[in-house]
């Protein structure tokens, strides 16, 4: 076909079969880019598609769920999306089964959720409230419950109506309850100090090569776009920092600071305006000989300043009434007010501190007025260099050069880092990623890497040592512990050996373990969940095949220090019920539980066996 | 077609007409009006059924779930009997069933889960009845009976279940003392998946001699 089209290139036929070809994939390609695209379908369940979105929104629901387990997150992606799937799958059965859930039903079970209740009662507006913090109508979420509840109801007749047998229990307990009669000896490991030959040593070692690999190796060399750089080459001229300084001046400034005492003489059902504009008046007189926090402190019907000398802190505009705003604004440091009127009664009003609001001068705050306007210009740069070393260093992907003279950066270089560890630089685990990434190793540059909001990084390899075999010299310890290692296992497996074969010959375990010199432990009921043996023993005995007329079952049982443990399993007993009638119960339950819920997965995979399920990488 | 000279000809005409056709179309007005009624009816009678038999079921979970015997048949029966269309019949025959093995009345559960894998058009729900079927025949010691009922499964719609009937299998062949052809069974059932979490168990204590160990 292919080369049909090619013959054919030549003639106008061809361009008609070009331009079919292409438009497809012009249009394709900017659907990507455009925000009104269709989104396509990621699960295909049945005829319901679900694009990424959808994935997306049951992967966060899901984390959520097991927020607390710390499952690495490829696996939580995989199990959301089944478990979205097997939703799906469920939810399109019952439907075709024509299962339904009331209105009442629904309602029952939303009044019946702790979140919504309010004194342990449905509360309806706690239900609105949770719901439009969750974006969700109170349609959409009745939806949502009615589907899940049509599941639960199909869910429910397979796992609950699970039962489990007289037999099945019975069964059950025959194994669980098992005992097994054993003898049996431990071959420990015997060290072995003899050195190996150079011959052995290096066979290992050229065996054991992939074990003895140094870790693969790069450096870089790097350009870095870094605003501090950009800052030290701005010079603005004196008339642009006067203007930033005009512009910005409140950066520049204090508020004026106005500490402020009073003392009321309160309005009340016993004592007139008049008589409080008297008691005002005539304390004013006093003033000229006594102080101002004395007499607050005797006359002032506001008791809670008066304790402080009148005192009511920090003078703010918008928090007392305009005509007291008014008169403590206009004083003087010290001086007190004439009787000012409020809703209260009537106001002495003197200012305790006052430091008035200052501006620095320009020359002051030069060099801070400096640093500011070349920071500004610089990030204006930044971003347009950046801009122009992404550009360029991606156009001229197989150097650096063209991009450090077009933007007069200087090339830097790193030393040799692994994945995990740098210094300079490499410390940083973002520049180590994209050093090691599979383009960056093939020789382009790398993408921008963003260190910060201030540096800006674009890297190439330099030098690159892949991973490769440690000299034997450096290794020769390791070696020759794990040849002894090796050699002293061998040793205990050839003793187990041969007791076995012995056993199997007819010699009794005793009689093998004497001319060993070891010691035969017997244990008549062995149970399950002993806790004398270890597990490796104890699990192998219980797999063992049973011995068949009178003739013991051999088995050796490897440990990971390589200890050697001969069992010989002389006969079997079924095992029989609890005597405790709850644990019987106990095992019944969950029997049924287990077959209910193997039903269930089978139902499940049954549905998903004749409904089509697509999933996109 | 005729070309009418004057109103009153083409008067005249649709009278006629009338007079031919009238009683025709009437008649096919009516008729439209109660199919269109009756399939109304039908389909909000169905609905009103249905949800009926829903109520009723989600009364014999709760029943179910209080361990209520008598609740549980009195719905169960009820279901049977007039929802026998609805897919809830079915569930409310394993429920019963359910019940049945509790008292130890194995005949009767046997017949009841019989009747469950004729109830249902849900391939699935047949195969769930017809587990526990063979789980009952085991108990009864009917292991011929049992070992037929899986002979006979469709193999085409298997695909779930394959595990669970090779491990019911591999029950009733230890039951009968056929520990090789038991093995084997058990094998198929791990292989297959989707056994209970005893499988291994039960396959672990039918090793065989000559399998080497260590």
């Amino acid at each position: 076909m292919l080369s049909k089209i090619r013959e054919k290139t030549q003639g106008t036929f061809a361009w008609v079969i070009l331009i079919l070809i292409c438009v497809p994939f012009a249009l394709w390609g900017l659907q990507n880019y455009t925000e009104g695209g269709q989104e396509s379908a990621v699960v295909i369940v049945g005829d319901k598609e679900f694009v990424q979105r959808d994935v997306n929104q049951a992967y966060a629901q899901f984390k959520q769920q097991y927020a607390d387990m710390q499952l690495p997150e490829e696996m939580l992606k995989k199990q959301a999306i089944e478990k979205l799937i097997r939703d799906e799958l469920l939810l399109q059965h019952v439907t075709a089964e024509k299962l339904s859930i009331t209105d009442e039903t629904v309602r029952k079970f939303i009044a019946s959720l702790q979140y919504f209740q309010r004194d342990g009662r449905f509360d309806k507006k706690q239900y609105e409230t949770l719901l439009a913090t969750q974006g969700m109508t109170s349609a959409q979420f009745v939806n949502r419950i009615r589907k899940a509840l049509l599941m639960e109801q199909y869910q429910k007749a397979i796992t609950e109506s699970s039962f489990v047998s007289q037999h099945d229990i019975d069964s059950f307990f025959k194994i669980q309850n098992q005992t097994r009669h054993i003898e049996y000896v431990t071959v420990n490991v015997q060290p072995v100090s003899d050195l190996p030959t150079s011959d052995e040593i290096n066979a290992y070692y050229q065996q054991h090569i992939n074990e003895y690999q140094s870790a693969e190796q790069v450096s870089v060399e790097y350009v870095e776009l870094l605003i501090d750089d950009l800052m030290a080459d701005i010079a603005p001229t004196e008339e642009q920092l006067k203007a930033y300084y005009e512009e910005n001046k409140e950066l520049y400034s204090t508020k004026e600071r106005r500490k402020i005492s009073h003392i009321l003489f309160a309005k009340t059902k016993d004592t007139t305006e008049e008589q409080a504009l008297a008691k005002a008046e005539a304390a004013q007189a006093r003033l000229a000989s006594e102080k101002f926090a004395d007499l607050a402190a005797t006359l002032s019907d506001d008791s809670l300043t008066a304790k402080n000398g009148g005192d009511l802190g920090l003078f703010e505009v918008g928090v007392m009434e305009p005509d007291f705003e008014k008169a403590a604004a206009k004083l003087a440091l010290g001086e007190v007010s004439k009787p000012v009127k409020s809703a209260f009664g009537y106001h002495l009003i003197t200012v305790t501190e006052l430091v008035p609001a200052q501006t620095k001068t320009f020359s002051e705050v030069k060099n801070e007025v400096q640093q500011a306007v070349q920071r500004v210009e610089a990030e204006t740069q930044f971003y347009q260099l950046a801009e122009s070393l992404t550009d360029i260093s991606f156009e001229n992907s197989d150097n650096l050069q063209i991009v450090s003279d077009d933007l007069g950066l200087t090339i830097k270089r790193s030393g040799l880092f692994g994945r995990s560890a740098g210094e300079g630089i490499a410390s940083e685990e973002s520049i180590r990623n994209i050093a090691f990434s599979e383009s960056v190793l093939q020789g382009h540059n790398s993408e921008p890497v963003e260190l910060g909001d201030s540096r800006l990084v674009v890297l190439r390899l330099l030098e690159h040592l892949p991973s490769e075999a440690k000299p034997l010299a450096s290794v020769q310890k390791e070696i020759i512990a794990a040849i002894q290692s090796n050699k002293a296992k061998a040793q205990a497996r050839t003793v187990a050996k041969s007791i076995k074969a012995q056993l199997e010959s007819g010699v009794s375990l005793s009689d093998a373990a004497k001319e060993q010199g070891l010691v035969v432990t017997e244990m008549t009921e062995l149970k399950r969940n002993n806790g004398d043996l270890p597990w490796q023993v104890s699990q192998a005995v219980f797999k063992a095949a049973k011995p068949i007329a009178g003739k013991p079952t051999v088995l050796v049982v490897d440990s990971i220090e390589g200890d050697q443990t001969v069992v010989s399993l002389l006969s079997v007993s079924d095992g029989t019920k609890d005597d405790e009638a709850e644990q019987v119960k106990l095992a019944a339950a969950n029997i049924a539980r287990a077959l209910g819920q193997a039903d269930y997965s089978a139902v499940i995979e049954g549905i998903r066996a004749v409904t089509k399920v697509i999933v996109k990488d | 077609m005729e070309i009418y000279e004057t109103e009153e000809e083409q008067v005249a005409a649709l009278k006629d007409w009338w007079k031919a056709n009238g009683s025709s179309v009437i008649s096919g007005v009516v008729i439209a009006a109660i199919t269109i009624g009756g399939w109304n009816f039908w389909q909000s009678y169905q609905k009103d059924k249905i949800n009926t038999a829903s109520d009723m079921y989600e009364q014999l979970l709760q029943a179910d779930t209080a361990g209520k015997v008598e609740l549980v048949d009195k719905f169960a029966s009820k279901l049977n009997t007039e929802f026998s269309s609805t897919a809830y019949d079915a569930y409310a025959l394993l429920f019963q069933a359910k019940e049945k093995v509790k008292q130890n009345d194995l005949s009767a559960a046997q017949a009841i889960l019989e009747q469950a894998m004729t109830a249902t058009d849900d391939v699935e729900i047949k195969h769930v009845a017809r587990t526990r079927l063979i789980r009952v025949l085991l108990a009864q010691k009917e292991y011929e009976q049992g070992l037929q009922m899986i002979a006979d499964v469709d193999q085409s719609s298997l695909s779930g279940f394959a595990g669970i009937y090779e491990e019911l299998k591999g029950d009733l062949y230890v039951a009968m003392g056929q520990i090789g052809e038991a093995r084997t069974a058990y094998q198929l059932a791990l292989q297959a998946g989707q056994g209970s979490p005893l499988l291994q168990f039960k396959l672990d204590d039918l090793t065989a001699a000559d399998s080497t160990q260590g």
